[in-house]
């Protein structure tokens, strides 16, 4: 399944607030991804990044432009593209399996071949021993991965992330960076993550699209070789990122001349 | 057991002491110059006298002698009639609070599909919730008759406004993530409703029939009351028309047991379809 570009064309999107106000999100986006990058989208946050996913995702119209997926115009969320929340996505009510099958129930597969698959996932995000558990005996980082799971068993080529691991303490993120990192390198799905971390972004990204005001202001490539730790994060093209992205987000230390990149 | 005693002694001593002074009031209270029934009926008569006059209540020629026909009353008979004529009434309690819950929850789900029709329905609901729900009960016999079926229809429709309100409520209120992941699952509107919003407003509509257990043991006794000729609520106005106080008591007794008894049932069907609620939701335990 995996192969399917997304090519973002003139998007436009604004909102009207119940008090009349008009809130133009995204304005004249355009971006290409290729299937199989690990994009992040950063900016600071209301400046458009998650409505720039959830129009990815197909849960929010757009006022304006298209967005093709493998030439095909979205028109509406599909399986092609599961989608990960910041909130806590995990169907309370089922057991973590049935949680992981959900996908692939929703597509007709037999029960078989979905419960293989959701097995074979389960195991891959380190939650062996765990299928028959219910949600709530979980930790919100292990809910977490039931829902990585539940996405890449669903079969999807392309993955939208919207700060998935916001809720969570620094370790757990990091553990769960490490496993995204992991799947991503092992499956080669695309991946669209939103994030306000530079870290994150660091960590995870082959490229950084930075969004300013629902305007792309800048497209960086991110050439460091994984594992991202703290010294490849500490080699002078990781922090000359770092410094770009600082100086978009309106953060770069006054007095000193800003992105000697 | 011991430990259930140290929790609970004061409710239990509380419950005993009021039995006590039922009973005292009993003693105390003079019997009604009709017929000689005690005004406040005491224990002793309530399970002595009234209950072997409710044999009075069997007419069939069957297993117990027929008081009617001069058949001597008998404590099995007794029994054969509270048993029979508790059944009916349990029977339109169950059949009422199924086919309301049926058609609330369903009509609800249809409804919350779309803004329009929610708003469609807004206001004709709010008149509907307002009618005095006693009141309806002569006209759903003018409808239907003095029968089984308008029975278990007024029953249904007692219950069944507040299944529709808590639905669309619940729908309402639940998450929206959730649905979204279904969708970027790619799950059909059916499966959505079927395996994500219909459990997820379970919670809710277990308060709705905890809610509607005593509106339904009101309505069924209020039906049998006004109309209905058979049942345990219409033993209570056979009792009146003779001024048995012990047997109206008896009734009530009867009546606190089943309605209790159907609530420990509900509970248990709730906590086994609700296994998977986290423990910090108490709102499906209202006794405790």
């Amino acid at each position: 399944m995996s192969g399917l570009p997304i090519r973002i064309e003139h998007v436009s999107c604004s909102f009207t607030h119940a008090s009349g106000t008009v809130v133009e999100a995204l304005t004249d986006v355009s971006l290409d991804i290729a299937p199989g990058e690990f994009v992040c989208l950063l900016g600071r946050s209301g400046h458009g990044k998650s409505t720039l996913l959830r129009s990815l995702a197909g849960l929010n119209p757009l006022t304006s432009g298209r967005i093709t997926v493998g030439g095909a115009a979205i028109e509406g969320p599909s399986a092609e593209r599961g989608m990960v929340f910041q909130e806590d996505t995990v169907f309370p009510w089922m057991r973590v399996q049935e949680n992981v099958e959900f996908g692939q129930r929703a597509q007709g597969q037999p029960p078989v071949k979905r419960a293989l698959s959701a097995r074979h996932w389960i195991s891959a995000v380190g939650l062996d021993g765990f299928a028959h558990s219910w949600p709530k005996e979980l930790s919100g980082g292990m809910r977490k991965r039931v829902a990585i799971a539940t996405v890449f068993a669903s079969g999807a080529p392309i993955l939208l992330m919207d700060e998935p691991f916001g809720s969570l303490d620094y370790v757990t993120r990091m553990d769960l960076q490490n496993l995204l990192i992991d799947l991503w390198t092992r499956t080669r799905r695309t991946i669209v993550f939103v994030t306000h971390d530079i870290e994150e972004a660091l960590v995870l990204a082959q490229r950084i699209v930075v969004l300013d005001r629902g305007r792309v202001v800048d497209d960086l490539p991110v050439r460091l070789a994984q594992p991202r730790d703290e010294e490849v994060r500490a080699q002078p093209e990781a922090l000359a990122i770092t410094k770009t992205v600082l100086r978009h987000l309106g953060l770069a230390r006054p007095g000193r001349p800003a992105a000697a990149a | 057991m011991g430990a259930w005693l140290r929790n609970n002694w004061i409710s239990i001593t509380t419950v005993f002491v009021l039995a006590l002074a039922w009973e005292i009031g009993g003693h105390l209270a003079p019997t009604s110059p009709l017929r000689e029934a005690p005004i406040v009926p005491p224990w002793e008569y309530v399970f002595g006298p009234a209950l072997i006059g409710m044999s009075d209540y069997w007419k069939i020629q069957l297993f117990a002698p027929v008081p009617e026909l001069g058949g001597a009353r008998t404590y099995f008979g007794a029994l054969l009639a509270m048993g029979y004529h508790s059944a009916l009434t349990l029977f339109r309690v169950s059949a009422g609070l199924a086919l309301g819950a049926l058609i609330g929850v369903g009509l609800g789900l249809v409804i919350s599909v779309s803004e329009v029709t929610r708003r469609m329905v807004a206001t004709p609901l709010h008149i509907i919730r307002m009618c005095p729900l006693l009141a309806m009960i002569p006209l759903f016999q003018f409808w239907l008759g003095a029968t089984n079926w308008s029975a278990i229809c007024y029953v249904a429709y007692g219950v069944g406004v507040v299944y529709f309100v808590g639905t669309l409520n619940a729908v309402a209120n639940m998450p929206r993530h959730y649905i979204e992941t279904a969708q970027t699952l790619g799950a059909s509107q059916l499966l959505i409703y079927w395996r994500v919003i219909l459990p997820a407003i379970m919670p809710e509509l277990f308060s709705s029939v905890f809610l509607t257990l005593g509106l339904a043991w009101s309505a069924v006794i209020g039906a049998e009351y006004v109309g209905v000729e058979s049942g345990i609520g219409r033993m209570i106005i056979w009792a009146e028309f003779f001024s048995h106080t012990g047997r109206m008591v008896l009734v009530t007794i009867f009546i606190v047991l089943y309605s209790t008894l159907s609530w420990v049932v509900m509970r248990s069907i709730a906590m086994r379809i609700l296994a998977w609620m986290p423990k910090a939701h108490g709102q499906i335990n209202p006794l405790s």
